[in-house]
């Protein structure tokens, strides 16, 4: 009996444009594009029947007619996007780099941040090693078809022991209707490094399309990544993305990633220690309302004895959104002494409003301390009725209530302009009374 | 009609190809298919409905595949190498207690099982034990007073058939997932239980119980309904090990709670959990469902599950009836190479519902022991609350703890909290007991039965009093 493999447009399109990418100029990198390339062909698109995908429907990206996009883009204006505090910008507009919208302070030596392109001359040895070798392909469809898309992307890497305290922005622009794109960027700090990033994904319309994002991040001995994550597409975009991180011995990745856009997203994050002492704190923010669906997948691998992680990870669903978390803490034989806390606190806004979390904890060890919460609920009566006791009509009592919910992780968030940029996407989003 | 009178013709005439002898004719030859099911029917003279429902069953589970998200492994059950009907076999009784297995009396006497219980359980027969005829018979009487129905499922589908066809698959359906369907196809006995309206039973039915304990069989059936205002306290199994030849139990478990009706549904597992090497052991697969159909009804579940080599299953709550209230509260302890996948699903319909989850894991040896629970708020549920707490312990560094639970709300007003926590036996506790003269085991039976606290109040005084014993059983030699 043959199994009909059901293919759609969409991987159409992006297989079709991967086999048509002229070679790459290292003969590793067109092998790993070729390994992906036969797994994107091979593995279907997973349903909702997938444990993985149990609560997220694909169907608005199956519905979607994309074609791999056009070389040249029109001209988009950057102002609006502008990080002031960022010591270097990175654009890409539909995926493709776009160096004139590009700007850089003068960097500290040690610190290169470029197209994969322009890393491949300087740091090649870095990038084989890590480029494609974090984000596993082989049972993800669209960590395959990133990669075998892979044609340029961003480049940080930050020498040893070189600590930039100033954030480096990616900012990636959407511009046009029906297009997929396959955004990608490796990040590599080395021993005793410590950079800021900021992965940015904003659009310029208000059409659909499909973002597919890859995003590797390496931390070596010692060293420090704070990732800082804004996911700002089009309501009516599908964006799909996957971070991996690896963490060495006593290695620190700090995350804030916020959600706040597309008809569908999905995040996959996924963090492998590779040594003792590890450190992770990881922090999620969804805001969402109308039809919009936004999916949270973390995956935090214990592997080595003293890991820390604390993760919060908070829902705001209004209108008839669906909020989805999952939350896996994994902590292998062996992983002793971890600390592991993770919660998940959810919002409801809205009597269509809908919330699927699901915590994990596999523990193998037995000389840990792991902990798990969840709550979904709807904001306090009783606080509602303080505010208002106070003089504060109702809708602007629940607006600030909203706010505060939300503001626990943008406060985190250690850019200050993005933190205003995020506080007044909060406010015009409930203030728009969802 | 006819169709019926040509099967039973066709069912009741003399096997053509000789298995049919004068031993084997109550026996099933191994196997599955629509004419076994008939046989068994048949055999238990049920009526035509009742077939339709078991071979409904059995059509929708050829359809069905064994279910994998369970986050256990064993190797795929044949099932065409199961015998699905044999008579129970009269056992050889035993003259006197001088006859036991002295390491079943050893149990016995380390779990504190009353006197008069233990000559019952270890299968003396019953004109040899004192007074224990009266006191059944007593029992009966008192129950048959007050219009309680307490019987197996045959006699109650011969005896009340309207109830029976009334209310079986009316909390789990005969496809409901693939055991439940597999059950429902050749379920051979079980327990009903029907406590008619305002009526409270006046006894645990656990005492009745433990002294007609009986072979339940591979494929167990159990209805319990409360109508209007009932209420009953159940209990199932014993704190005694069961030694059973059946590797494979797929029972189901249906509940129905009317208005202002009250169940309490308490379990105590003791299966054999195979050998410290993993080998051998029963497959618990079990659905367990209860339905708050009433308002303000309730129901509880208890469970302390030590044994088996794998357990599968989660005792629920669909919560229909406004202000209707679902408890779970579960022990579930694997030691060796047992694993347990077991927990919890609390549907929330009705307005104002109400469920608890208190569950404790504990593993020790190479064992491995999962929570997976379902709170689900569905958007008629307004005002629905639940209170989830899952605690695991780890005893030595060779077993895994897993927490699963999935959270599922779409009603705003529903508040929903979760914990989970996952710890050891600290070496400060211990050290605070041996300080105090208290021995390393003793002290781990003490901190364990700390931990399973919440869970053992909930049990009926003389089980939550065995369970604690049971505990420290199943844990020796693990520790220290």
């Amino acid at each position: 009996m043959s199994v009909a493999v059901v293919k759609h447009p969409f991987v159409e399109a992006l297989v079709s444009g991967g086999r048509a990418l002229p070679a790459a100029p290292a003969s590793w990198l067109n092998q790993r594009r070729a390994a992906a390339l036969e797994r994107a062909n091979a593995l279907s698109v997973p349903t909702t029947r997938n444990e993985e995908w149990r609560f997220t429907d694909l169907a608005p990206l199956t519905r979607l007619r994309v074609a791999a996009p056009a070389v040249a883009a029109g001209a988009v204006d950057v102002a609006p996007y502008v990080v002031p505090e960022a010591v270097a910008r990175l654009v890409f507009v539909d995926g493709v780099p776009v160096p004139a919208l590009n700007a850089r302070c003068a960097l500290p030596t040690g610190v290169m941040v470029g197209t994969l392109a322009a890393g491949l001359k300087t740091h090649a040895t870095a990038i084989e090693n890590h480029l494609a070798r974090h984000a596993g392909f082989e049972q993800q469809l669209f960590a395959a078809l990133n990669t075998a898309w892979l044609r340029d992307g961003a480049f940080v890497h930050i020498s040893k022991n070189v600590a930039l305290a100033e954030p480096l922005h990616i900012l990636n622009i959407a511009t046009r209707e029906d297009t997929a794109a396959c955004p990608r960027c490796l990040i590599v700090a080395e021993s005793g490094a410590q950079c800021t990033i900021i992965e940015d994904y904003v659009t310029a319309t208000g059409d659909a399309y499909f973002n597919n994002a890859v995003t590797e991040i390496v931390v070596a001995p010692n060293a420090q990544v704070r990732h800082v994550r804004a996911q700002r597409e089009s309501l009516n975009a599908v964006h799909i993305a996957t971070c991996a991180v690896s963490l060495a011995k006593d290695a620190a990745y700090i995350s804030q990633s916020i959600a706040f856009g597309a008809r569908l997203s999905r995040y996959n994050l996924d963090i492998v220690q590779q040594g003792e002492g590890a450190r992770t704190e990881i922090d999620g923010l969804a805001l969402i309302s109308g039809k919009q669906v936004a999916d949270t997948h973390s995956f935090m691998d214990h592997a080595f004895a003293h890991g820390r992680m604390i993760q919060l990870h908070k829902t705001i669903v209004g209108g008839e959104a669906h909020a989805v978390f999952n939350g896996k803490v994994m902590v292998r034989e062996g992983a002793q002494l971890t600390n592991a806390a993770q919660q998940s606190r959810n919002l409801l806004l809205s009597s269509k409003a809908r919330v699927d979390t699901k915590p994990q904890l596999e523990i193998f060890a037995d000389d840990v301390k792991c902990a798990h919460g969840a709550a979904v609920g709807q904001l306090d009566a009783e606080q509602l009725f303080y505010l208002k006791s106070r003089g504060l009509p109702e809708a602007q009592a629940r607006n600030l209530l909203t706010y505060a919910f939300g503001a626990e992780i943008v406060d985190r968030v250690p850019v200050k302009s993005l933190v205003a940029q995020f506080e007044r996407a909060i406010m015009a989003q409930t203030g728009s009374g969802v | 009609m006819s169709t019926t009178a040509a099967i039973e013709q066709l069912v009741n005439q003399p096997y053509q190809h000789g298995f049919v002898t004068d031993i084997e004719s109550e026996t099933a030859p191994k196997g599955l298919n629509e004419d076994i099911i008939r046989f068994i029917s048949a055999k238990k003279n049920e009526p035509e409905w009742l077939l339709e429902f078991r071979l409904k069953a059995y059509r929708h589970w050829l359809t069905m595949t064994p279910p994998e998200w369970p986050n256990v492994k064993y190797p795929p059950v044949d099932f065409q190498a199961i015998t699905y009907y044999a008579a129970p076999k009269s056992k050889k009784k035993l003259k006197s207690m001088d006859e036991v297995d002295p390491e079943l009396l050893k149990t016995f006497e380390k779990l504190g099982v009353p006197m008069n219980e233990r000559a019952a359980l270890a299968g003396v027969a019953v004109d040899v034990i004192f007074d224990s005829v009266s006191v059944a018979t007593t029992y009966k009487q008192k129950l048959a007073d007050v219009g309680i129905i307490f019987c197996s499922i045959s006699e109650a589908v011969r005896e009340h058939p309207e109830l029976i066809r009334q209310y079986i698959g009316s909390v789990v359906p005969t496809g409901d997932n693939f055991y439940a369907a597999l059950n429902s196809a050749v379920f051979t006995d079980g327990s009903f239980c029907f406590i008619p309206k305002g009526v409270k039973c006046p006894m645990e039915l656990s005492t009745y119980f433990r002294i007609n304990t009986q072979e339940s069989g591979q494929f167990e059936r159990t209805l319990i309904v409360a109508e209007e205002g009932a209420s009953v306290s159940y209990l199932e199994g014993c704190t005694a090990p069961k030694f059973d030849t059946n590797q494979l139990h797929a029972a189901v478990v249906e509940l129905v709670a009317l208005d202002n009706a009250d169940i309490k549904y308490s379990t105590v597992q003791n299966w054999y959990a195979g050998d410290e090497k993993g080998v051998g052991g029963i497959y618990n697969f079990v659905t367990k469902r209860g339905l708050c159909k009433g308002v303000n009804s309730r129901i509880s579940w208890t469970q302390v599950e030590t044994g088996s080599a794998i357990t599968w299953k989660y005792p629920s709550c669909v919560l229909r009836g406004d202000n209707s209230v679902g408890e779970f509260y579960s022990v579930a302890l694997t030691n060796h190479y047992q694993q347990a996948d077991t927990g919890t699903k609390m549907i929330h319909i009705g307005k104002n519902t109400r469920s608890t989850i208190i569950s404790k894991g504990i593993s020790a040896g190479h064992s491995n022991n999962s929570y997976r629970g379902l709170v689900r708020i569905v958007p008629t549920a307004a005002g629905a609350r639940n209170y989830s707490q899952c605690d695991s312990m780890l005893i030595g560094t060779k077993c895994g703890a897993n927490t699963f639970p999935y959270i599922d709300v779409r009603n705003p007003t529903g508040k929903v909290e979760h914990e989970a926590t996952t710890s050891k036996i600290g070496e400060d506790q211990l050290f605070y007991f041996q300080s105090r003269g208290i021995g390393a085991e003793e002290a781990v039976s003490m901190i364990i039965n700390g931990f399973c606290k919440d869970v053992f109040q909930q049990l009926p005084m003389e089980f939550a009093v065995e369970a604690t014993k049971l505990l420290g059983l199943k844990l020796e030699g693990s520790v220290g």
